[in-house]
């Protein structure tokens, strides 16, 4: 039959494409189905914008070795290009676990550092969606050298585009360093996996039997260890939940935050919020009742929220722009700063100020935790990264007292004196070093020893205490504190104040990089 | 007339009471407690007096105090409301005493009334019938032949001795009385060494009827027609009307008139209730009479028009009657809902907390006694009763549908309400079609009876969520268009939207045409077309008003993460709602499992036992806090993570605990 010129390689292309598009075969992508996995392809596409997904490099394929069992396979066990999350371009790359177990290999690597090469930039976030057996044994050093490219993009893009990691299946040994690196990690919970060495090594070294789930589960992770940010119960909905962060953020640190108006009005009063702090001072109460009301819409994306439950960060909206949001919880060990607090607020802190999104400070904090676990766990140095985080920000911060405000905790979360703009408290704040009997406690130590009733002593002077410095007042006096506020204007003052902030700019002084105590 | 008067109550009742002092020009005196200091009660009264800490019996129930407060305030009178002192005689007793007057019948009364034998007799001596039977013990079978021909049979054998229940037996027919009583008697021989057994009446589907009446000091008694109160829990009312549909003309006279001769030959003077109750022949019999102002009283006064707490005090300050029988006409059906804040998923457990948003309700024809706001706490001391919504309507249908929209509206958060439970209710066939009794609940919502729920009902929600769910998707894309790059083909957006929804076990496939910018849209969910008007959306707003085939309905909606609650007409269902690409491969999602079964109560912190909120044996469930915990100065409460049965309590009060000991264990 007599070719026509072009039609031949036309013939090819499409046979060709139509070998790679099926990845590791129909076998396998029934298997990947059967496992309550949906194939690498399926989830770059319904990832992004429907029809918006471009692919790159679906021809490109890895070294063969077959006497090691390597095969050349069209587009090397990862899928990667760009499209859009409703209507903004991201890059995304798909590890493919019908293809060699979606093992990374040179190929493999080179596609995803190309695709993260393009996002720096033109300044699009990246996701990745994790799915891989690991390094590609057959292609020794080359495999691990390849790791290493991923991982210095990570730390290169790191500050400069969102980077977000889904694990959707294993993710161990050296793998896991990327998904470390970037700014959230999400995890399928059951299907998904992630640990330094695996359940077998484990076994050979310590001797300890352990299940994959139970050593590095969605659920560990999201409660345990604090790796995971976002838990979700299956593929869909864990995309779902990517498209949905990715919404709240700019998609580099060149622009400002997405403006969503939820047409809920600034103005908005909530007089229950008048009697959300309990008479009591020991009554706890829910934190999230306040986040809910004040942010639009009730809308709060929490972050880490099965995590070191004593503080809350998170994303939601005030005025229609994108706050990051940093909580006490005094529902939970009485919104207590420990070590895992810590870390997990100042890192939740520079990513916001990375990306230029506000700080909102809602507080409530009676201190840091006491006692030799923390303090030998190093709840020191810990706790400065929270005090280094919130100092070097340059968003706008405002910081609003509920209750508590104790000692060093006090100065931490955000107060003036560590270059937040603007203090709010409720009349219900209590500033102080400590708490009134703590305070009584040690100002009359003799007295109260020499009382003929020292207990009734004692409350009587922890009431003149707190009378006396356990107010908002004293700090208002000062100028700690712009302004003591009704707590059903939370919401609009909040509003006011970011509108004002909107311009801040902040001279920083030259440096390479600060010195923050890791 | 009174020039002030005392409140000895709060909440719904109190507000009730002020209501009408307010409109009569009669100052008022509320009391309260430590923990009402910010009440709404307070607030709307015109002094208040601080009685005591929260538990009643340091405040709302301490005589001395109330009558004292009102004294000093320069009270003539004192309304009880109902609960608390209403029906205590002593209390009637100290206020006359103290020169004041008491809002209710004399203390004599109350307390021959209060007595469930001085009551019976009372209702003998005054010609009102009591459930046959024969109120002494007997053992042979030959005496209690005899007797159950008297009574007539469906009788009841009951054992003198034990209860729960046991011994129990239902009797048709006089052939199977020898057999009944011979289990009968072997039973509670063995539970109790004793055989003695009263026999009555058995009535068969009960209906609890009751009748109002108003009675001056001059000895004028009227009856106020019948309210129908047989959507009972455990004896508590959930639902009354008035008039019911059991009553005709002639059973309401001759009802009417025995509930006045009661009153008459008891001496009554005030409002009070007389409960029957009505079997399916027709016949009534008395159980008991209230001598205060009912609960549900409002469903009255909308079918009189009258104002009961109007003519309380005017008989109170002994006027005569300003009507007479004659002048009482009952006008259309009135339908009342008691909202409480208890869980009916959790058992009905009381729910406590700050309501933390609250929309009331206003409408045509609908009444809202409510003792709550915004802010307002709802604690353990009192009852859970938190408001009363009220309808009116030509028909009992106009008024049950007035009532079922009315609650489609109304909002409480903060505390887990039985809204869409008594909602349900409303729309039950068997409570449409008035096929009521007091086992109305026990036979038609039993915990595992899964209603079949009507398809334009759920396809009505389907449209809402997805509604909403379309029109945010809308909302993200235009706001982020600026963001988007400016090069590119324009969009043009398909003119249909489709979408899966899936809620329960439904699967819907919802078609919709429209866009943002007109309020009319098209549906069509599984095939059937619907045209839906809808308003301009705000996104915080908790409550959609939709406009479908025509009717307006409300619903109530959240978001959930990715999904969406929405209640409507007593149905709540989270909608999943995918778009047709992501339907194609939620097939191969994984069904998620039940949560797995937790065995033990884990403490998750260091501190001290405070107290431990259960017992062995309690069925428990998830979320409910089971232990109380001091740390860090605070109390907090441990909820179990599960639902279950404390098989056995580790923690002890005052016990130091440390991160992960086991407090409870659970039965698995």
């Amino acid at each position: 039959m007599a070719q026509q010129p072009g039609q031949n390689n036309l013939a090819e292309l499409q046979a060709m494409k139509e070998t790679a598009l099926l990845g590791g075969g129909t076998k396998r992508i029934e298997a990947q189905h059967g496992k309550g996995k949906l194939t690498a392809r399926e989830r770059a596409e319904l990832l992004l914008d429907e029809g918006s997904f471009e692919e790159f490099d679906l021809l490109m394929t890895g070294r063969a070795d077959p006497d090691m069992g390597l095969q050349e396979v069209p587009g090397d066990g990862v899928i990667t290009g760009h499209g859009t999350i409703d209507g903004r371009e991201v890059f995304v790359f798909s590890q493919d676990f019908t293809v060699m177990g979606g093992a990374l290999g040179d190929a493999h690597s080179e596609k995803i550092c190309k695709v993260m090469d393009h996002a720096v930039r033109v300044g699009a976030p990246i996701i990745g969606l994790n799915d891989s057996g690991g390094a590609r044994i057959q292609e020794g050093v080359e495999s691990l050298a390849a790791y290493g490219e991923v991982f210095a993009r990570n730390v290169l893009a790191s500050g400069v585009v969102p980077q977000i990691s889904c694990i959707m299946g294993p993710c161990a040994g050296g793998a896991v360093y990327s998904p470390a690196m970037t700014d959230f990690t999400f995890m399928v919970e059951k299907t998904s996996n992630m640990f330094v060495t695996g359940p077998n090594v484990v076994k050979t070294v310590t001797h300890q039997d352990i299940t994959a789930e139970d050593l590095g589960g969605a659920r560990v992770h999201s409660s345990k260890s604090g790796v995971a940010h976002f838990m979700l119960p299956n593929d869909i909905l864990c995309l779902r939940e990517v498209r949905r962060l990715i919404n709240y953020l700019p998609s580099n640190n060149q622009q400002q935050t997405p403006i969503l108006d939820l047409r809920d009005p600034a103005e908005r009063v909530d007089p229950a919020l008048d009697y959300l702090v309990p008479d009591n001072p020991n009554q706890s109460y829910d934190m999230k009742i306040l986040i809910r009301s004040i942010l639009d819409g009730a809308e709060f994306l929490e972050v880490q929220p099965h995590f070191a439950q004593n503080i809350i960060v998170g994303f939601g909206r005030l005025g229609g722009q994108t706050i990051g949001l940093i909580a006490n919880q005094p529902a939970v060990l009485a919104g207590v700063l420990d070590i895992q607090a810590s870390e997990k607020a100042a890192r939740f802190v520079r990513f916001c100020d990375a990306f230029n999104i506000p700080l909102v400070c809602l507080e409530d904090v009676p201190g840091f935790m006491p006692g030799p676990v923390q303090e030998h766990g190093g709840i020191i140095r810990h706790g400065a990264k929270l005090l280094y985080a919130f100092v070097e920000a340059t968003v706008p911060r405002i910081t609003v007292i509920i209750r508590k405000a104790y000692g060093g905790a006090y100065v931490v979360m955000n107060s003036k004196h560590i270059r937040c703009d603007i203090n709010f408290a409720w009349p219900t704040a209590e500033i102080a070093v400590l708490g009134p009997k703590g305070a009584a406690e040690i100002i009359y130590r003799r007295e109260i020893k020499e009382a003929s009733d020292p207990a009734a002593y004692l409350s009587q002077k922890a009431e003149e205490y707190r009378r006396r410095y356990a107010n908002p007042f004293m700090a208002a006096k000062r100028g700690f504190i712009d302004d003591v506020i009704s707590p059903r204007d939370t919401r609009h003052r909040l509003i006011r104040s970011l509108q004002f902030l909107e311009g801040k700019q902040v001279e920083q002084p030259r440096r390479k990089h600060g010195n923050i105590p890791l | 007339m009174f020039k002030k008067i005392l409140i000895a109550n709060r909440g719904e009742i109190a507000i009730r009471v002020i209501r009408t002092c307010r409109r009569l020009g009669i100052g008022t005196v509320a009391v309260f407690s430590e923990i009402d200091a910010r009440s709404l009660h307070v607030r709307e009264a015109d002094e208040a007096v601080l009685l005591g800490p929260a538990p009643s019996s340091e405040s709302y129930l301490v005589k001395e105090k109330i009558v004292q407060a009102a004294l000093d305030h320069g009270c003539e009178a004192i309304h009880p409301g109902y609960g608390f002192l209403s029906e205590n005689a002593p209390f009637a007793h100290a206020v006359v005493q103290a020169g004041l007057a008491f809002i209710g019948p004399s203390a004599k009364v109350i307390a021959a009334l209060g007595d469930k034998i001085s009551a019976k007799d009372l209702a003998i001596r005054a010609g009102v019938p009591v459930v046959p039977g024969y109120h002494k013990p007997l053992t042979s079978l030959k005496q209690l032949e005899r007797v159950a021909d008297e009574v007539g049979y469906p009788v009841l054998l009951k054992p003198a001795a034990g209860g729960g229940g046991r011994g129990m037996r239902i009797v048709a027919a006089q052939d199977e009385l020898g057999p009944a009583l011979k289990s009968a008697q072997d039973e509670t021989r063995k539970g109790f060494g004793d055989d003695r057994m009263f026999l009555e009446r058995y009535i068969t589907t009960p209906r609890h009827i009751e009748i109002q009446i108003i009675a001056d000091q001059h000895g004028e008694v009227i009856s106020l027609g019948e309210r129908e109160c047989s959507i009972q829990r455990r004896y508590q009312k959930v639902i009354e009307e008035a008039p019911s549909l059991a009553v005709n003309r002639e059973l309401r006279r001759r009802m009417g008139a025995m509930a006045c001769a009661l009153a008459r030959e008891a001496g009554y003077a005030n409002a009070g209730t007389v409960e029957f109750i009505l079997d399916e022949r027709g016949d009534f019999f008395f159980m008991e009479m209230n001598t205060r102002l009912q609960v549900e009283h409002p469903v009255t006064e909308l079918v009189t028009s009258l104002d009961l707490v109007e003519l309380q005090l005017q008989v109170a300050a002994g006027e005569p009657l300003p009507i007479t029988q004659d002048d009482v006409v009952i006008k259309g059906w009135s339908m009342e809902a008691r909202i409480c804040a208890e869980d009916p998923s959790r058992n009905f457990l009381p729910s406590t907390g700050l309501i933390t948003r609250y929309a009331p309700l206003r409408g045509e024809h609908v009444r809202l006694d409510s003792g709550i706001e915004s802010g307002s706490l709802v604690s353990v001391y009192y009852d859970s009763l938190l408001s009363k919504v009220i309808s009116w309507g030509e028909t009992r249908e106009d008024a049950r549908r007035t009532l079922v929209h009315a609650l489609n509206r109304y909002r409480v958060e903060g505390v887990t309400t039985n809204l869409d439970f008594v909602n349900a209710i409303l729309n039950h066939p068997a409570f449409i079609d008035g096929r009521l009794s007091t086992g109305f609940i026990e036979e038609y919502f039993q915990k595992d009876a899964l209603l079949e729920q009507p398809r334009e009902r759920m396809e009505a929600m389907a449209i809402a969520a997805t509604m909403v769910y379309h029109n945010r998707q809308n909302l993200v894309r235009e706001s982020l268009k600026p963001m988007a790059a400016r090069v590119g083909p324009s969009h043009k957006p398909e003119p249909w939207h489709r979408y899966v929804v899936k809620g329960d076990e439904h699967v819907f496939e919802v078609q919709l045409l429209g866009s943002p910018a007109s309020p009319h849209w098209s549906f069509t969910v599984n095939g059937t077309d619907y045209d839906v008007i809808s308003p301009v959306f705000e996104f915080y707003r908790r409550r959609l008003k939709l406009k479908i085939n025509d009717q307006y309905q409300y619903f109530r909606l959240e978001y959930q993460g990715n999904f969406i609650w929405v209640a409507f007409s007593g149905f709540t269902c989270v909608f999943e709602i995918y778009t047709p690409r992501e339907w194609a491969l939620a097939r191969f999602m994984p069904r998620r499992e039940e949560g797995v079964q937790d065995k033990h109560l884990i403490s998750p912190l260091p501190g001290m036992v405070v107290d431990i909120l259960v017992k062995e044996g309690e069925r428990v469930f998830r979320g409910q806090d089971l232990v109380l915990i001091e740390s860090m100065k605070m109390e907090c409460g441990v909820s179990s993570p599960c639902d279950g049965t404390v098989e056995a309590v580790q923690a002890s009060p005052g016990k130091a605990v440390e991160t992960g000991d086991v407090l409870i264990t659970f039965k698995s």
